[in-house]
């Protein structure tokens, strides 16, 4: 019999009452984001073939774009896959991102400008170049680029690679197994202050690329997480989930918040005890790892990669 | 004088066939991929190899120490005096080195940083072996000729041992805060034990088709386990929520029409007197429609007069997170 996980929260809650598995809410976007590829591109107008069809959208002189770092109009290519934060009910772009890609995971091999990442036991390992002429901006926040070092950059897609542009956050000068486990937590709150990154899921599956959702990174190994587990004991102190759960996730920076699903396994992002420094910074550690379309949905600006939330559980 | 002196020294060989015994047990049984004590300032790919060499050389010169004299019990007892003054060195090291590491002396139960307490215990042992050199006995000869003497001598070494050691304080801590059931890794198996225990379990046996379940899942201190089952005819899934801390858990359930995902009974839970709105709107009135429409006996009535009976309106007491 195929195991339905979205079954999982409406069972959970007619066992243990709504409150402790509400169901997914939107969020309410007043800049609702749009994903497409690019079709067609002029100095006034983008073509983008979304979901909905094909969509144009009207360029004004505040409209920003971003390719690995802020770029011009000029820079964008049909084919691109790009993601247009509007406004005025999708008819005018204010930002708009091209190609945009994430790695997070730790360093398996390196050579030359070019990074072999462990994603975890869900993505598998990733090719990410890092050009010299970002290698500073890189090594700033990532000290040693060896194998058993962690690496979380924000970068895009050039000829299939993933080329780095940014650093998402600041990672120690030690590898993995030499960084002290965390103690176990003396009391576990429904409610737990952290850092949410975004990953996308696209990346392996294109039709994904609206989900919205959460990867957490400590699912359950009985049930999901499975025998490849690889996570470890958070530096916060998560609550073991499974697939189909639902969680209350605040952007703490934005003063937004959505009841998501879990949908995925995150469980490198339990490796990583960092702060977000986008709005002042929040607890250390990473409490989920949003789908891009929910991050961005929750006011999150991925070319920072993170913010600070609280996530609250039951 | 000569008898207090050599009751000192017979001491001596059980204290460190003990230490040493332990100490390789908690080694060879630790499996921390970090690696405990000096061995974490070796590269990763040796620190295991490390960690068991040392365990597997504190087990043989235990075992030399408990039955073998003579010439040769001589030579593990310097091989023991070697073994702590050399952890002695490498004791120090490791502080200048990675101040935040344990000895691991125990394996995993020595995580507390290394402290001056560590580095005399080490000393005071590798000073204990030499002195026991010559002496006749054996550990397992001292330990059945113990008089009130070796018992007086055992017992002051074992407060000053006691006093060099981080790892008493440590497993008091581990023994005594438990780790919250929200993040207690719990094996399947023991859900399922509980499960099986229960009599919402035993009430629901006859609605049940198989005995694994189809799914599971976890929401912090409960798991659930979801059941293919059948009533009056109807595919159902039956699905159990089993708390995971306390001894006797108040196992829920629920009844719902697989086709549709109407609830209909709830056991145990939210249904019967929870305070969770949407449990007993759902729960109740549909358990007592369906119990209506098919003329069955309450079962969920029966079942949640049963977990009553077993103390069990933990149902707010015990929630997720």
């Amino acid at each position: 019999m195929p195991v339905d996980v979205r079954a999982r929260r409406r069972y959970t809650a007619a066992v243990l009452g709504e409150y402790a598995a509400p169901e997914p809410t939107g969020v309410p976007e007043a800049d609702p984001v749009v994903r497409g590829v690019v079709t067609d591109v002029s100095r006034h107008v983008l073509g983008v073939a979304t979901s909905r069809g094909e969509e144009r959208f009207l360029f004004e002189a505040a409209t920003t774009f971003w390719r690995g770092g802020e770029v011009g109009v000029s820079d964008l290519r049909v084919g691109d896959d790009v993601l247009v934060r509007c406004r005025a009910g999708r008819w005018v772009a204010e930002r708009i991102w091209a190609g945009i890609a994430r790695v997070t995971g730790v360093i398996a091999g390196s050579s030359g400008e070019e990074l072999e990442v462990d994603t975890g036991h869900t993505g598998g390992r990733r090719a990410v170049v890092v050009p010299y002429r970002v290698s500073g901006r890189i090594g700033v926040r990532h000290p040693v680029p060896e194998p058993g070092y962690l690496f979380d950059a924000i970068g895009v897609w050039e000829d299939g690679a993933f080329h780095a542009s940014v650093p998402a956050t600041t990672q120690p000068p030690f590898a993995v197994w030499d960084a002290a486990p965390p103690k176990a937590p003396a009391a576990v709150g429904g409610r737990v202050r952290g850092t949410v990154s975004w990953y996308d899921p696209a990346v392996g599956d294109p039709a994904q690329g609206d989900l919205r959702g959460a990867a957490y990174p400590a699912l359950d190994r009985e049930s999901d997480c499975g025998p490849e587990c690889d996570r470890v004991r958070a530096c916060r102190p998560l609550p073991l989930l499974s697939l189909g759960t639902t969680v209350g996730v605040r952007n703490e920076c934005a003063d937004r918040s959505a009841v998501l699903p879990l949908v995925d396994c995150a469980a490198v992002s339990s490796r990583f005890c960092d702060r977000c420094a986008d709005c002042g910074g929040g607890e250390e550690g990473r409490i989920a790892q949003l789908t891009l379309a929910s991050f961005l949905a929750l006011g999150g600006r991925p070319e920072t990669g993170c913010f600070a939330a609280t996530l609250a559980v039951g | 004088m000569t008898n207090v002196l050599d009751a000192v020294r017979e001491t001596q060989v059980l204290v460190l066939a003990a230490i040493l015994l332990a100490g390789a047990a908690a080694k060879l049984a630790d499996r921390s991929p970090r690696g405990q004590g000096p061995a974490v300032l070796l590269p990763i790919a040796w620190r295991r190899p490390a960690t068991l060499g040392h365990g597997a050389a504190e087990a043989v010169v235990a075992s030399a120490l408990i039955g073998v004299g003579g010439a040769a019990g001589d030579a593990a007892r310097v091989a023991a005096a070697v073994l702590f003054a050399g952890g002695v060195v490498a004791l120090v090291v490791l502080r200048r080195t990675a101040p935040e590491a344990g000895c691991g002396c125990f394996g995993g139960l020595s995580t507390t940083p290394v402290d001056w307490r560590s580095i005399a215990r080490s000393g005071l042992l590798a000073v204990s072996a030499l002195a026991a050199v010559g002496v006749p006995a054996t550990a397992a000869g001292a330990a059945m000729r113990m008089s009130a003497g070796h018992g007086a001598v055992l017992a002051v070494e074992a407060l000053v041992i006691g006093a060099l050691s981080p790892e008493l304080v440590e497993s008091a801590r581990r023994a005594l805060r438990r780790e919250p059931c929200a993040v207690r890794e719990v094996p399947l198996r023991r859900t399922l034990a509980r499960l099986r225990a229960s009599d919402v379990w035993r009430i629901n046996t006859a609605a049940v088709e198989g005995m694994e379940p189809v799914d599971v899942w976890r929401q912090g201190c409960w798991r659930f386990l979801l059941f293919p089952g059948r009533r009056s005819g109807r595919a159902v899934d039956v699905v159990f929520g089993v708390p995971l801390e306390g001894r006797r858990p108040a196992v829920r359930a629920v009844i719902a029409d697989r086709e549709t995902g109407t609830v209909l009974s709830a056991l145990g839970g939210p249904a019967d007197g929870g305070t969770r709105t949407v449990g007993r709107a759902r729960g109740g009135r549909a358990a007592q429609e369906a119990e209506g429409a098919t003329g069955e006996p309450s079962a969920a009535t029966g079942s949640a007069a049963a977990e009553e009976g077993d103390g069990t309106t933990a149902a707010d007491s015990q929630v997720p997170g």
